[in-house]
């Protein structure tokens, strides 16, 4: 589904380079859930943000769906309709309501109709657990909430692939359990998924496979089991042991 | 202070003569009727306000005059020779402040709505990643930001009215336009710089492509921020606006100006004319504040 090629993104500004991503060559299968870890500053948000064009490669490449990213001539409007992105900031558009928020892209990108795109913004509403609140405004929603309508916002495109960029944290604690409880029914139902996070919990039981990065290299790969109890690298060892 | 002021307007000896100022708002005109030939009124028909007059002339013809009962001039059987007068229809008419203020609006109001497209064209220059276009939009915002108002009025009457032929209420309102659209662009500039990346971020990864998500997202919000320091500059626009008058732009200024000539009731018309003025500026100000209220529903 996503396959990544010695992907490479440096950032060279006042007199400073930095190797966000440095080399990073993995393959996302379609159906499969992968979490992505590691400490701040690894390079995994960078990582993540290449997925969909948000952030120009460096050299490499990344093909979705059999299309080159790094191809000049690549449309990336239309491999983003098919990429969902969750933020961590929610980004939630505030001068719309929660159903403009979820049908506007519907609308102007996939062109549907208003009815039919508010009957899928209704469906996507029931779904992440927030029906009554089509016509607030993102403002007067909780984090969770303005989360999770993030969330429809990304289905309702219909996305192949969803891409998560540590979504539950600038949540408050008790806030961050309906947003992952959303997540996990997505992977149940088969969404392709891309997440970086720091729950852990979450890697555990949803992973089919997690990426530990750091200094913008993929130090190792595999599965939850493997990772968390026997991994290999002396830095996934580290982090592991402050984190749990 | 008002009293010292009023103490010394006395000691001037200046007569006020506020009485004379609503005639240049509204006057009430005559409009004579003549006969066309010589003749002898043969019939008055007087129905409440209005008189309907009739006259013969000699070789049987016959007319109709309708006017105001209170300007009748003649009888029933009374000759009349052509040229004279059988009496009046009275008229409202706009006086030149009226029309001036008229002038100022419209104006005002043509020169607004070219002064925010060209500031919101160049405005959006001024962010893009176009080099050319960034340099372009600010060389024009620093030409005329860094040249008066007055000059820039004379240059487009002066000179490009005279090489283009074009005229002086064009040049007014060009130089006007361009004049405010360089403020506005920098409104509109800070107002989309002002909105966090993540909207663009998440507008550009939904799918839409760089004007949908201006136009869908940016620029509303930016819009919402910027309403503000945009009725400042439109506020301005108006009382700007008053420049128009050295190219003999017949605005408000100017009527007040000519209304003065011809009455000496300088005080009494220039106070006319600030108050004039402020009503169009406070009528500007609660409409902005009855928008913003409006936008104000998704705080």
């Amino acid at each position: 589904m996503i396959k990544t090629i010695d992907l490479k993104k440096i950032f060279t500004g006042r007199g400073q380079t930095i190797r966000a991503v440095d080399g990073v060559s993995t393959h996302v299968e379609s159906g499969e859930v992968v979490v992505i870890i590691g400490p701040s500053g690894s390079g995994k948000s960078t990582y993540l943000r290449c997925l969909n064009g948000l952030e120009t490669l460096t050299s490499g490449h990344i093909i979705v769906d059999g299309i080159d990213l790094s191809d000049k001539k690549t449309n990336l409007n239309l491999v983003r309709r098919e990429v969902g992105m969750v933020f961590q900031q929610f980004n939630l558009f505030p001068h719309k309501t929660v159903l403009e928020n979820i049908i506007l892209a519907q609308q102007v990108v996939r062109k549907r109709k208003r009815d039919e795109a508010e009957k899928r913004a209704r469906q996507l509403l029931v779904k992440v657990g927030i029906a009554e609140k089509e016509n607030v405004y993102p403002g007067h929603l909780s984090g969770g909430q303005q989360q999770r309508v993030a969330i429809a916002r990304a289905l309702a495109m219909d996305p192949k692939v969803m891409l998560f960029d540590e979504p539950t944290s600038a949540l408050d604690p008790e806030m961050v359990g309906e947003v992952l409880e959303v997540m996990k029914q997505l992977a149940r139902e088969g969404m392709t998924m891309v997440v970086v996070t720091h729950e852990m919990g979450f890697a555990r039981e949803v992973a089919d496979r997690v990426l530990f990065m750091d200094h913008g290299k993929l130090v190792e790969e595999g599965t939850p089991e493997h990772f968390f109890t026997e991994p290999r690298e002396e830095r996934a060892k580290a982090f592991l042991k402050q984190v749990l | 202070m008002a009293a010292g002021l009023w103490i010394a307007t006395k000691k001037i000896d200046y007569t006020w003569r506020w009485n004379r100022i609503p005639q240049y708002f509204l006057y009430h005109q005559e409009d004579l009727q003549t006969v066309p030939f010589d003749g002898r009124v043969s019939r008055i028909d007087k129905l409440g306000d209005k008189t309907i007059v009739s006259v013969i002339s000699e070789n049987g013809d016959e007319k109709n005059f309708e006017i105001d009962t209170a300007t009748l001039q003649v009888d029933v059987d009374d000759e009349l020779l052509v040229g004279d007068e059988v009496g009046a229809t009275l008229h409202w008419r706009a006086g030149p402040l009226t029309l001036g203020l008229w002038t100022t609006l419209w104006l005002s109001a043509v020169a607004s709505v070219f002064g925010m497209v060209i500031g919101l064209v160049t405005g959006l220059c001024r962010v893009s990643n176009n080099i050319t276009l960034k340099q372009l939009s600010i060389f024009y915002i620093e030409v005329i930001r860094g040249t008066p108002l007055l000059v820039q009025i004379f240059i487009f009457y002066f000179f490009l009215g005279t090489v283009f032929d074009i005229s002086r209420i064009v040049a007014g309102i060009s130089a006007l336009a361009i004049f405010a659209g360089a403020y506005v662009a920098e409104i509109i500039r800070a107002g989309i710089q002002s909105i966090p990346k993540g909207q663009m971020e998440a507008a550009r990864s939904l799918g839409l492509n760089v004007p949908q998500a201006m136009i869908h997202i940016i620029l509303p919000q930016a819009f919402k921020r910027t309403l503000p320091p945009l009725a400042g500059q439109f506020i301005s626009l108006i009382k700007d606006s008053s420049l128009v008058s050295v190219i003999a732009i017949t605005d408000l200024t100017k009527s007040g100006r000519e209304v003065i000539t011809s009455t000496f009731a300088t005080f009494e018309i220039w106070f006319t004319v600030a108050l004039l003025y402020l009503l169009l500026t406070s009528v500007l100000s609660q409409v902005i504040a009855w928008v913003e209220r409006r936008l104000a529903v998704s705080d």
